[in-house]
């Protein structure tokens, strides 16, 4: 069982203890927060240009200055959509799995995770919604594997801790960005604070996790984790790449366009550059090979 | 006769499976595992880009996406 793994570890059960008595002392009212202009000027950056999907392409010095502020308008609406609904799917699996079998030493933690992400995705949808009038959103499709249990909650929470980490990269040098508006910083550094913490469990749920299905997994089951995990990363990191972004922007043949971004080496060492805690954390624990 | 649009998304398709060379249009993408949910995203696009058309992604009908001859009655006839 689960269950038994985790309550044999004094550490995972000590870590759940500080995470949750920081959730209590760092409570706060997101919905009083923060200052919500009615609109957020249109000749700034949204998001700092080295995160932007053109930064170091050659896309950076065709368009003009005001065409890249522009995009990193509709850009940074794309992340803040990602994490509204990152944060939907992620609290439907951890809903799932609060107070049942297996998962009832973390179940006092989930209920600060789930209260401080609903309070997440509420001011990520707002902001989109306010300065963007929409919530982008990614195609979802169906999945024919057949997976054991073990296997499903593993990969769900290392999902969720790839996904906080991609947005956490993103949150810190925004929360620091001085050329960014007060209020996209704002949201930016409020959710570093809070993340900070779901990662440092997540981190330590997964490694658990992973050790319960080592007793029992074949080689196989494992080397298929890892290569899913592998893609995941990919996956989540062009999520950042949306046609319908570029279209909103202005720019002529989304998807040629898109394509040549994600082609470009800009790209590839963006996505080292955003994963690199991540990957070094994955291979540690052997999960990726 | 099929279309040049769904003969794009055939390439796609056999393009991530340099095991395959042929793909009859009635094959099942995804009991198949030939598409599995972090390919269906780029499966999608390739179909927007192929018929030049916007998928409302609200609005997906995961069956439209079955199998090839499904996508080019979907999307391309």
């Amino acid at each position: 069982m689960v269950s038994d793994v985790i309550d044999r570890d004094d550490r995972f059960r000590g870590i759940l203890d500080r995470l949750a008595t920081k959730s209590i002392d760092d409570y706060y009212n997101p919905y009083r927060l923060f200052e919500w202009p009615d609109r957020l000027p249109e000749d700034m950056w949204w998001m700092s240009p080295e995160l932007t999907t053109t930064y170091g392409t050659e896309w950076a010095e065709k368009l003009t200055p005001q065409q890249l502020r522009t995009l990193s308008k509709h850009e940074s609406i794309n992340f803040y959509s990602l994490n509204v609904h990152g944060i939907r799917e992620l609290l439907i699996e951890v809903v799932g799995r609060i107070h049942t079998a297996g998962f009832e030493t973390p179940s006092e933690f989930f209920h600060h995770f789930i209260g401080e992400e609903n309070e997440h995705m509420w001011f990520f949808a707002e902001f989109c919604l306010r300065y963007g009038g929409k919530i982008y959103r990614q195609p979802a499709g169906a999945e024919a594997t057949a997976s054991s249990a073990k296997i499903q909650s593993l990969l769900v929470f290392a999902r969720i801790l790839i996904f906080e980490e991609l947005v956490d990269h993103f949150n810190s040098a925004m929360a620091e960005d001085e050329r960014l508006h007060e209020t996209i910083r704002g949201i930016n550094r409020i959710h570093h604070q809070d993340e900070s913490r779901h990662i440092a469990f997540g981190r330590e749920l997964v490694d658990l996790l992973h050790q319960d299905l080592l007793q029992t997994a074949t080689e196989q089951e494992l080397a298929d984790i890892s290569g899913y995990l592998r893609r995941y990363l990919k996956h989540s990191f062009d999520s950042l790449y949306h046609p319908q972004v570029y279209r909103d922007a202005g720019l002529e043949r989304p998807h040629e366009l898109r394509r040549a971004l994600l082609d470009s080496p800009a790209r590839a060492e963006a996505e080292l550059r955003t994963f690199r805690k991540t990957t070094r954390y994955l291979e540690r624990t052997g999960l990726i090979r | 006769m099929s279309s040049a649009g769904i003969d794009k998304v055939r390439d796609w398709i056999l393009g991530r499976h340099p095991d395959r060379t042929e793909l009859a249009a009635d094959v099942d993408l995804i009991e198949s595992r030939l598409v599995d949910s972090l390919a269906f995203v780029e499966l999608v696009y390739t179909i927007e880009d192929a018929a030049g058309i916007e998928i409302d992604f609200d609005a997906i009908d995961i069956e439209d996406f079955q199998t090839l001859a499904t996508i080019e009655k979907a999307f391309f006839a």
